[in-house]
């Protein structure tokens, strides 16, 4: 396999881990997070720092970027959570901004805007590939239990889900967890893969990347989830198209999928077996009607 | 010196009213934010600059086409990202989401055609700084302070004092019964994006001075939006009362504390009030129809 | 023995008295009806009872146990299940979702489970789906089990509600005028099935109704309310010949 083309791989799962978590706390229960790239800075500085400056194992960092980010989401999620979206949107959205001021800031240990070179690039293929369809799985399994049904209520009518005895506020905040500990490994794998970092790296842009990606495949499923990552982080790559023009693309998409079909390219279908052999079954009909 | 920071708080906070009501305007009566404003007053900002430069009009004038061009534009935004989302009743995800969508496009559509480049407007007024005593005041915060006072007394007057301002006032104490006693809601919104189009035509012309012009200045606005928060979304006057708070509270902090660290304090600022008091200084909280 | 016990109840919501100084003992395994012209308060009172508002003042026990000020789901826990006046499903799940969601306290799986399958999860969801199937069957909507909730005709919304909170396997289930918006005949098929969960589930039923004989057929015990305020009750009988209630409803032009 070429280098490029596994560098396109790699790149795709580190999307898909934070695209993932975004799909559980947007998608699947209804809040919005405007500040997902806030997360990866947070896992990538902390698995960076770990790495470089205390010589730990790269693994043991990683799981230790997740659980800082995990951490974090838990004092800016409990006090906006019990709120109407629009709060919980902008502390995201300021928490992101907040995290990238500290690292500018921070310059001694963060170096500053300039970021940090030459991290060691320990983030292969095969292990990130792994990683990220282990985590696909979890959240499949994840939003099929009890307890992403009970998301899912939260989403379509969070006064109904209290009526049927489900906690909301609890619920937002395990998959606002759930989603910064993928958003927090994604950053640790990133920065390992990649081999420098740097607060512009982590802007607002890299947010709207990626809620986009959740809302091209469709809100309600992973396996769209995954689709869109996939095509949205290749795609560009390949295309080389030039970054500005491509976010234009994007936003008059995003836009254009609210108006006229905001379940995304999926809707709610997932990719399984039982689905798959009822796609066969209804193409079956619909030739048998022909003939 | 400690007159002189709540002088500099006061023309922050100045700034932050001017868009902050037009973040409160839209919230008050079609319940969710509009987080594309910033990217309204971006252009604005750029018409202004435009009309200055290219046009060579005078300043009045240029300040009049951003308002009717910031207005225009946040109205057509209105009718294509929202509006078929009000009319179907979709959640409020839809219309963060489809107001980010709105967001990316205007800021990168005009990195791509006008470029990222900071332009910086000539200077109207001159540069150096009246001066009070000890006090310095900058003639360009004069200004603003001065036109958002204006602004504010004029969004005060249609809001509190005409037809319009009354059928705006029902339909935000609730739409379905104002459209029920013939108020069109269509018109309704349409009118509300215009009011806070036209604001932050004039809040992006005075931003533009105060600093630079340039694409994803929109973000800058988040402060207001911040702001609005902190008086209490969908309030008017807590709007205006949030601005000023967090302007003076920023100055302090920076002067006192870390200037470096400064946004820090607002967010940290907001935090606080929405844990004590979730609707704000000047809101009240809205319990939801079951 | 009183199930429900609510004591000086009020909601102000500004200078509105939506509800005002209202006392109510309901007693377990009848069917009550809290009646009186629009606007009067009724539904107000539901949502002070599931705790979707916080009273002004006042006191609610349920079984002997204060829930005022308790969250909602708190109190749906407890038990009080309800339903909605105009209808709040899960409008994009499907019909069989709708209801197995609502079951999801007769599971006890974790978190954990969720993420990674065990056993014990396979079987638990699998009773889960098993009760919502006789569920659906009992208010006859098996057969569209797979369509999506917003898709059913207006009627079957209805149903499909009461089913979902039949799910909580409630000790008291609030009704929020069933049979608004059905014709005579539907009418009186709901007035049978409501008859028949009572004693299936050996419930206690409190409804808010508009139709008269709905309420004055089928309940034991009826309350009226005017202005937030309790006008009379008792038996539809004294209902019926009360001065005061025939005011009420004469001076809003409804008919008894």
């Amino acid at each position: 396999m070429s280098g490029y083309f596994a560098g396109i791989v790699i790149l795709t799962c580190v999307n898909l881990l934070a695209v993932l978590g975004l799909s559980l706390l947007t998608g699947f229960t209804g809040s919005f997070c405007f500040g997902q790239a806030g997360f990866m800075a947070v896992g990538a500085y902390v698995s960076t720092l770990l790495t470089m400056r205390l010589d730990a194992p790269f693994p043991l960092a990683l799981v230790a970027g997740c659980f800082a980010s995990l951490l974090v989401s838990i004092p800016l999620g409990y006090p906006t959570l019990r709120l109407k979206g629009d709060y919980f949107a902008i502390a995201t959205l300021g928490f992101a901004e907040a995290t990238r001021l500290v690292v500018e800031n921070l310059e001694k240990i963060t170096g500053g805007s300039r970021g940090i070179p030459s991290i060691p690039t320990q983030t292969s293929l095969p292990v990130i590939l792994i990683v990220a369809l282990f985590c696909v799985w979890l959240i499949r399994n994840y939003v099929s239990s009890r307890h992403g049904r009970n998301c899912i209520a939260v989403r379509e009518d969070q006064l109904a889900a209290e009526a049927i005895a489900v906690n909301t506020f609890r619920y937002k905040q395990i998959s606002f967890a759930i989603n910064a500990a993928l958003a927090g490994l994604s950053g640790g794998f990133l920065a390992h893969y990649v081999g420098f970092i740097q607060p512009s790296m982590f802007g607002i842009p890299k947010s709207t990347e990626l809620i986009a990606m959740v809302i091209f495949g469709g809100m309600h499923s992973v396996t769209g989830a995954v689709l869109a990552s996939i095509v949205l982080t290749a795609l560009p790559e390949v295309l080389r198209v030039a970054s500005a023009w491509r976010l234009v693309v994007y936003g008059a998409l995003v836009v254009t999928i609210m108006v006229v079909r905001p379940e995304g390219l999926l809707g709610s279908w997932e990719l399984s077996w039982s689905s798959l052999r009822e796609l066969r079954s209804a193409w079956q009909r619909r030739f048998q009607t022909q003939s | 010196m400690i007159l002189q920071q709540i002088v500099n708080g006061i023309s922050i906070g100045a700034v932050y009213a001017l868009i902050a009501v037009g973040y409160s305007l839209v919230y008050s009566v079609l319940n969710f934010s509009n987080f594309a404003h910033g990217d309204v007053l971006m252009l604005g900002a750029y018409i202004g600059f435009f009309s200055l430069m290219l046009l060579k009009v005078p300043f009045p004038l240029a300040i009049a086409m951003a308002m009717v061009g910031a207005g225009i534009i946040a109205m057509i935004i209105e009718k294509i990202a929202y509006r078929p989302l009000r009319l179907r009743r979709a959640p409020l995800l839809y219309f963060m989401i489809s107001a980010m969508g709105m967001s990316i496009f205007l800021q990168n559509f005009t990195i791509v055609t006008i470029g990222p480049n900071f332009r910086t407007y000539p200077d109207i007024f001159p540069v150096k700084p009246f001066a009070v005593g000890n006090l310095s005041i900058g003639r360009l915060d004069l200004v603003i302070l001065i036109a958002t006072v204006i602004v504010l007394l004029l969004l005060t007057w249609l809001v509190y004092k005409t037809r319009i301002g009354i059928a705006i006032q029902a339909a935000a104490y609730n739409m379905r019964v104002a459209s029920l006693m013939g108020i069109n809601p269509d018109l309704i919104a349409t009118l509300v994006f215009l009011l806070a189009g036209a604001s932050a035509g004039i809040g992006g012309v005075l931003f533009g001075m105060k600093y630079t012009v340039y694409p994803w200045m929109g973000v800058l606005t988040i402060k207001a939006f911040v702001a609005a928060v902190v008086g209490g979304l969908g309030s008017l006057p807590g709007a205006v009362v949030g601005a000023f708070v967090l302007g003076i509270t920023e100055t302090f902090a920076a002067a006192y504390i870390s200037s470096a660290f400064r946004d820090l304090f607002s967010y940290l600022l907001m935090t606080i009030i929405i844990v004590a008091r979730p609707a704000g200084l000047m809101g009240t909280v809205a319990q939801e129809k079951a | 023995m009183a199930l429900l016990e609510i004591t000086n109840l009020s909601k102000f919501f500004g200078g509105v008295k939506a509800v005002d100084d209202f006392n109510y003992t309901l007693d377990s395994g009848h069917l009550h009806a809290i009646i009186g012209p629009n606007g009067a308060g009724k539904t107000t009172i539901f949502n002070l009872i599931t705790g979707i508002y916080p009273p002004t003042q006042g006191k609610i026990f349920f079984d002997g146990q204060e829930i005022t000020n308790l969250p909602p789901h708190v109190i749906a826990q407890k038990g009080i299940a309800r339903t909605f006046q105009n209808i709040r499903l899960f409008p994009d799940f499907s019909v069989l979702d709708n209801v197995r969601t609502a079951c999801h306290q007769q599971a006890n799986y974790s978190v954990l489970e969720g993420l990674f399958p065990t056993p014990r999860r396979a079987r638990q969801e699998k009773e889960l789906t098993e009760r919502a199937y006789n569920l659906l069957e009992l208010v006859g909507l098996a057969n569209r089990a797979k369509e999506r909730a917003k898709n059913l005709p207006y009627g079957h919304q209805r149903r499909l509600e009461i089913a979902r909170a039949l799910a909580l396997q409630p000790r008291l289930l609030l009704l929020d005028e069933p049979a608004a918006g059905m014709n005579p005949d539907e009418t009186e098929k709901l007035m049978d099935f409501i008859e028949e969960i009572k004693e299936k589930f050996n419930l206690t039923i409190l409804l808010i109704e508009h139709h008269m004989e709905v309420v004055m057929g089928l309940c034991d015990d009826i309350v009226v309310i005017d202005f937030g305020k309790k006008i009379a009750q008792g038996t539809p009988e004294q209902i019926q010949s009360d001065e005061t209630v025939i005011q009420a409803y004469l001076g809003a032009g409804e008919e008894l």
